[in-house]
């Protein structure tokens, strides 16, 4: 039986714990809020641009040859694949940043399974030290842009990717983010980076049954420059989608662990008042039982 | 008379979403017009106004910086890195006017282009 003095100090900590709980999830309410404002601008315009871009992949390919292009062009079987995956810089929120891992995981295993060597591209602190832990070499990591996403930052990022990929060094990139679905859900999303698949996209929308005119007409300016627009925004949106999402797990992470808490120092007081209640059942016999002697 | 869907999205949001009659763009090769039926198209956007006639007869302007635009039969939708809604609806007129002017300032492009876009948003004022 522990002693009166430990069962309090013991309270006095969790109690202590859970304030820092309680105080984390306010930060994280009020930045969610912001965060998620932000997500949802950035939305639609992350939904339109892609949109354009496949239906210009999707022109192209019933006007020409899609491998022509190298941003649409289709490879069988990728022989370096690069996987760039966000996480969070901070902890404590949960199962956010082990989630992201495990797809990471996941996906290697199976892209080297098939035979192709997998580059990682971390963003985050979080993950960076997972695989640092584990001895599994990283190409590029950041840290601090997952935790305040800047647009000049994001597109800095992608560009090693997009050179790496134009150079040849690399035939596929993914990009893997824990994103915000509400405030107590988050999902896993992969993208397929690049290549640009004309066919992934769905055949709903209807193409228009004219050829595409490009204007400035020496296509390749064009189609450059919005395909790294279109690359740029979506590991941007990334950045602002696991923000959003990291926020929301943390906090509903925080609120478990402050009724957690909570309970714990319940329990804890009961034990407490017992062992209190025990002390002095114990005295009062040695008394009486002393005075009982004495007669 | 025919009409088609007008898009006008930035990374902040979408700036205007409803049908249009005619749409005038400010291509990076010049100025040009959109009419419904319009055969595909994409284009570069400079820094500029694109001017909407609604299919209502209103005429509405956006200032905008550089982007994109696609264009097909019935629908044009401009990607664009800012744009100003330039209205009076709300009797905000001036402040909409000096928003616009900053964007277009601060836009990455020639100065003449520029200064063209800035006077063109100077004579809304008197169309109002």
């Amino acid at each position: 039986m522990a002693s009166l003095k430990d069962i309090k100090r013991k309270i006095k900590s969790v109690k202590g714990t859970q304030k820092t709980t309680h105080a984390m999830k306010l930060v994280s309410s009020a930045k969610l809020k912001r965060a998620e404002e932000l997500a949802k601008r950035s939305k639609v315009y992350a939904q339109k641009i892609t949109e354009m871009i496949q239906e210009i992949a999707q022109q192209i390919a019933k006007y020409g040859n899609v491998n022509n292009n190298i941003y649409f062009k289709t490879i069988e079987n990728p022989s370096v694949v690069d996987i760039v995956f966000v996480t969070a810089d901070k902890g404590l929120c949960g199962g956010f940043n082990s989630q992201t891992i495990k797809e990471v995981n996941r996906l290697k295993d199976e892209w080297e399974a098939k035979g192709a060597t997998v580059r990682l591209r971390a963003i985050g602190k979080k993950g960076i030290a997972y695989y640092r832990f584990n001895q599994i070499e990283m190409l590029d990591e950041i840290d601090g842009l997952s935790a305040s996403p800047s647009y000049e930052e994001a597109s800095k990022f992608i560009k090693a990717c997009v050179d790496d990929y134009i150079a040849g060094k690399t035939e596929k990139v993914i990009v893997i983010h824990n994103g915000y679905v509400n405030m107590i859900t988050q999902e896993i999303r992969v993208d397929n980076l690049m290549p640009v698949d004309p066919i992934a996209i769905s055949n709903e929308a209807e193409l228009s049954p004219s050829e595409l005119e490009l204007e400035p007409d020496d296509d390749d300016t064009l189609l450059e420059a919005l395909v790294h627009k279109y690359l740029e925004y979506i590991m941007f949106y990334a950045l602002i989608d696991s923000l959003a999402g990291e926020h929301g797990a943390r906090m509903q992470a925080m609120d478990a662990a402050t009724t957690n808490a909570k309970e714990m120092v319940k329990s804890l007081s009961v034990k407490y008042n017992k062992a209190r209640q025990e002390a002095i059942t114990t005295e009062l016999i040695e008394i009486i039982s002393g005075v009982e002697s004495l007669k | 008379m025919k009409s088609m869907k007008l898009e006008i999205v930035t990374p902040n949001g979408l700036i205007y979403d409803g049908e249009a009659k005619m749409v005038t763009l400010p291509g990076k090769e010049g100025e040009f017009g959109v009419l419904p039926e319009h055969a595909s198209l994409v284009s570069l956007l400079d820094a500029g106004v694109i001017t909407v006639e609604t299919s209502a007869g209103k005429e509405i302007m956006v200032a905008i910086n550089q982007g994109y635009v696609k264009v097909d039969e019935g629908k044009v939708s401009c990607i664009v890195d800012g744009a100003v809604l330039i209205s009076d609806e709300d009797g905000q007129l001036a402040e909409r006017m000096s928003e616009a002017k900053e964007l277009l300032k601060k836009a990455q492009t020639s100065d003449m282009v520029i200064a063209t876009a800035v006077s063109k948003v100077e004579s809304i004022k008197k169309s109002y």
